[in-house]
C-alpha cells in the first residue's frame, strides 16, 4: 500500500489534468494521491472545484486538499468550510511563495486555527525560498500547536536539516519526502523524528512518483518505518480529519 | 555504454569526500562504464595538487576515467594559468567552475579570460548551475550568448528551485543557446529533463550524478525511469558526453 500525500492536477496554469497522475500512480503501484492546484481559490477561479471534480472522479484513488490563498480574508475561511463540509477534502495547502503570505503572518494564522478545528493538516511549500522556509514555517508551528503543520518537500535541496531540526523542536509538525534529491535525507529524518511523522510524496505529475519511490527504498528504512512512511502515518493523520469542524 | 558525465573526487572542504576506490567500486557495482572526474574544493583551498589529483587517477584508469580541470577565477591570472596546465601537461578534458562553491557569479568579468582561452583550447566548460544567487540561469544564459563558440555544460539541469521558478527560463535558455547542454543530476522535475531531450534536443542532455553531493544510484534511476525512447536514453548515458568531452 503507498498513498502519495502530495501530488497536483491543474488546468489554469500548467496542464496537469488527473488522468496524468492516475497513469503515473499506476505505473508506480500507488493506491492513491492526495491532489491539489497549484494556483490558489479564489485567485484561481474555478480551482477548488476542479480538484473536486477530479475527486469525485476517482474517489478510490484521489484526496483532495484546497490550496487557499489566506489574504482573502472571511472569503478564504468560507472556500475552506466549503471544501471539507460539502467536498470533502481533508486538508489546506498553503504557499508562501505564491501568496506572499508569511506562513506566521495573521491572515496565515487565522486559516491554520481554522483548519484546525476540523483536525485537518496544513501542507506548507517548505523549500529554498524566502516564505516558505523551515525556520519561517516553524513560527507557524509555535503558535498553532494544535495543527498538524506538514513541511511539503522538507526544506528542498538547502534548507533539509533545518526541517528536521524544526520537526524535533515542533511535535506538531510532519515532514514530506517530494522532489529533493537526498535518500539520506530521509534516512535521518525517521531515525531522528520517527516514521510516524515522515510522509512518502511526491510532487508529482512533475516529479515522476515512480522515482520518488525509489529515493524512499534507497533510505533503507526499517520494514516496519517504510511502512509508515509509505502509507500508515498519512493514514493516521488523515482519519483525524472531521468534517464539521466540532474542535473549539 | 553509460558514462557518469560528473564525479567529485577528493575530501571537499564543504563536507562531502569520496575515493577513487570508492568512486571505482560503486562504478563497478551499478555498471557505469567511465566516469568524469572534478576536483573537490579542498581544504587548503589550493586546487592545483586536486587537479594533479584527478590526472593522476585518469592517468592510472584510463579506460574509465576522464578528468575536469577546476580552477578558481577570482585567481585571475593563477586561474588562467592553471587551466592552461590542466590542458596542456594534465590532460583535462574540460574545464569546471563552480560559482556556488567559489563564491563568484557565472557571468562576472573575472570569468571571461577562462571561458574565452578554453574556447581557444576547443575545451567545453561545464558550471555548477542554477543556484539563483551566483548561477540563475539568467546568468548561464548571459556567459553563452558571448561565447557561442564555446560548449558550455550546465549542471543540476540549470536550475534545482524546488518551486519550480527557474523552469521557465532555465528552457528558454536551453532552446537559446544550442552551445548549452545539461546534466541531469538534482534536477527538480523529471518532466523537464523529458521535454528538454524530447522537444529541445535529445543531444543536449547528459546523464551525470555529482556523486556523493548527490546519490549515484538515485541518479541513475531517474534516467533509467524517464519516460524517453531507448535512442534517446542511449544518448543521454553516453554518447552524447563523449561527443563534448572526447571532441
Amino acid at each position: 500500500m503507498i498513498i502519495d500525500s502530495h501530488t497536483h492536477v491543474d488546468k489554469f496554469g500548467w496542464y496537469d489534468p488527473p488522468e496524468t497522475i492516475i497513469r503515473l500512480m499506476d505505473e508506480a503501484g500507488i493506491d492513491k494521491s492526495v491532489i491539489m492546484t497549484y494556483g490558489d481559490a479564489p485567485d484561481v477561479e474555478g480551482s477548488l472545484e476542479y480538484t473536486a471534480e477530479a475527486v469525485e472522479k476517482y474517489p478510490d484513488r484521489l484526496i483532495g486538499y484546497a490550496r487557499i490563498n489566506p489574504r482573502r480574508g472571511d472569503e478564504a475561511h468560507r472556500l475552506f468550510e466549503k471544501a471539507i463540509e460539502e467536498y470533502g477534502f481533508k486538508g489546506l495547502k498553503l504557499h508562501p511563495v505564491g501568496t506572499l503570505c508569511h506562513p506566521a503572518g495573521p491572515e496565515t494564522i487565522e486559516i491554520i486555527r481554522l483548519a484546525s478545528r476540523y483536525n485537518a493538516p496544513v501542507l506548507f511549500h517548505c523549500g529554498d525560498e524566502e516564505l516558505s522556509l523551515p525556520l519561517q514555517v516553524a513560527q507557524a508551528a509555535e503558535e498553532c500547536p494544535e495543527a498538524t503543520i506538514i513541511l511539503g518537500h522538507m526544506g528542498g535541496y538547502f534548507h533539509w536539516k533545518d526541517a528536521i531540526r524544526v520537526a524535533e523542536a515542533y511535535p506538531n509538525t510532519v515532514l514530506d519526502t517530494s522532489a529533493l534529491p537526498y535518500p539520506q535525507a530521509i534516512a535521518q529524518a525517521v531515525e531522528r523524528v520517527g516514521s510516524a511523522r515522515v510522509l512518502y510524496a511526491s510532487d508529482g505529475p512533475g516529479c515522476d512518483p515512480r522515482l520518488e519511490v525509489h529515493k524512499v527504498r534507497l533510505a533503507n528504512l526499517a520494514p516496519e518505518d517504510e511502512e509508515a512512511v509509505f502509507h500508515r502515518s498519512i493514514e493516521a493523520i488523515l482519519d483525524r480529519v472531521t468534517t464539521h469542524g466540532d474542535r473549539p | 555504454m553509460i558514462i557518469d558525465a560528473h564525479v567529485y573526487l577528493g575530501s571537499s572542504l564543504f563536507g562531502y569526500a569520496q575515493s577513487l576506490e570508492e568512486i571505482l567500486t560503486s562504478m563497478d557495482r551499478l555498471g557505469i562504464d567511465k566516469a568524469i572526474l572534478a576536483p573537490v574544493k579542498p581544504r587548503d583551498y589550493h586546487f592545483a595538487p586536486m587537479n594533479e589529483l584527478v590526472a593522476a587517477a585518469v592517468k592510472s584508469n584510463a579506460d574509465r576515467l576522464m578528468g575536469l580541470c577546476r580552477v578558481d577565477p577570482w585567481q585571475a591570472e593563477g586561474a588562467v594559468a592553471e587551466m592552461r596546465k590542466g590542458f596542456d601537461e594534465l590532460g583535462a578534458c574540460g574545464l569546471y567552475l563552480d560559482p556556488w562553491e567559489e563564491g563568484f557569479q557565472a557571468n562576472d568579468d573575472i570569468v571571461l579570460p577562462l571561458v574565452e582561452q578554453a574556447g581557444q583550447y576547443g575545451k567545453p566548460v561545464a558550471i555548477n548551475a542554477g543556484h539563483a544567487r551566483v548561477s540563475h540561469p539568467t546568468q548561464i544564459w548571459d556567459l553563452a550568448r558571448r561565447f557561442p563558440d564555446v560548449q558550455f555544460v550546465a549542471c543540476n539541469g540549470g536550475q534545482i528551485n524546488i518551486c519550480g521558478l527557474l523552469l521557465f527560463e532555465a528552457r528558454r535558455m536551453i532552446e537559446d543557446c544550442p552551445n548549452i547542454a545539461i546534466q541531469t543530476a538534482g534536477t527538480y522535475r523529471e518532466d523537464f529533463l523529458e521535454e528538454i531531450a524530447s522537444e529541445v534536443g535529445e543531444e543536449r542532455v547528459l546523464f551525470a550524478s555529482r556523486s556523493p553531493v548527490y546519490d549515484q544510484e538515485f541518479e541513475m534511476t531517474r534516467v533509467r525511469l524517464a519516460h524517453l525512447s531507448d535512442s534517446q536514453k542511449d544518448k543521454l548515458w553516453g554518447s552524447n558526453a563523449l561527443a563534448i568531452f572526447e571532441a
